[in-house]
């Protein structure tokens, strides 16, 4: 089951919206370097606009820190920082590997696409 | 967020959820900007975690056995009113002999009425609480319930009471 998403609309939505797919939004933004759920959720923004709500971000963290994908650390003062874990890291690349793949695939149509007009 | 709507909406989650994320997400809340979009998300995201709850590591649901959720109160008391039912039709069988049907139903009648009645409102709490909690066992026990009421019926039917 998907977590639900809270997305914040701009210009640049064209009517189809963000890329939102929560778990992998936050397993993404791990990937850099663990941070805390506001840190994520500004990473997460600034990487594709998508503006994940409190619900839905820990509706993701829960899910992926049960699935062994990203795992707490030491509490700093009041927030709870995670990191994305080796099998987290290793689902992400497949993931991403499948986006990489289908993303190259719709471009190449595209292309032809539009030669073709 | 205000600290007091950060409580009340971390409570909107099963108690298992805020076991392990209630204090961290509470103070997610009160850190953030709060405002009717979080707030509807927290609401939207607890309703779905109550329906669709988190599995797997430290997250994962107790195993209660078929015995364990038979002793359970709301399991035994619809049974035990069933059984009562029973033996107030049968059990004066041996000394006064198959009762017949009167215009005036009589107390034994109203007590079987109330306990057959009454059990319907523990069964559905029953049925509400555990279906979710552990549904094979909840089935089983629902099934033993189903038997003792149909058990209590039973002379009632056969002796065209």
């Amino acid at each position: 089951m998907r977590s639900t998403q809270y997305v914040v609309d701009d210009e640049n939505g064209a009517g189809l919206g963000h890329y939102s797919d929560p778990p992998l939004l936050v397993l993404a933004s791990l990937a850099s370097g663990p941070k805390h759920g506001h840190a994520m959720i500004e990473d997460i923004a600034g990487m594709c606009g998508t503006r994940l709500g409190p619900g839905t971000l820990y509706g993701a963290i829960a899910r992926l820190e049960q699935q062994g994908w990203i795992e707490p650390l030491e509490p700093e003062e009041r927030r709870q920082p995670y990191r994305i874990t080796e099998d987290g890291l290793r689902v992400l690349g497949a993931k991403l590997a499948t986006l990489h793949q289908f993303a190259k695939a719709g471009l190449k149509r595209l292309a032809a696409n539009q030669e073709a007009l | 967020m205000n600290r007091l709507l950060a409580r009340a909406l971390t409570r909107l989650y099963p108690s298992a959820w805020r076991e392990r994320y209630g204090a961290e997400f509470e103070m997610h809340l009160v850190d953030g900007p709060g405002g009717l979009g979080a707030a509807v998300d927290v609401a939207w995201a607890a309703m779905k975690e109550r329906m669709f709850p988190t599995r797997g590591g430290n997250m994962e649901r107790p195993v209660y056995s078929f015995g364990a959720v038979m002793k359970r109160p709301s399991a035994l008391v619809p049974v035990a009113m069933s059984v009562t039912a029973l033996l107030l039709v049968i059990g004066p069988i041996p000394f006064y002999g198959v009762p017949v049907r009167e215009p005036d139903e009589g107390t034994i009648a109203h007590l079987w009425q109330i306990l057959m009645a009454g059990q319907l409102p523990v069964l559905l709490f029953f049925a509400i609480t555990w279906l979710r909690r552990a549904p094979r066992q909840a089935l089983g026990v629902l099934a033993v319930q189903a038997g003792a009421v149909l058990a209590a019926m039973a002379p009632v039917f056969y002796f065209n009471l």
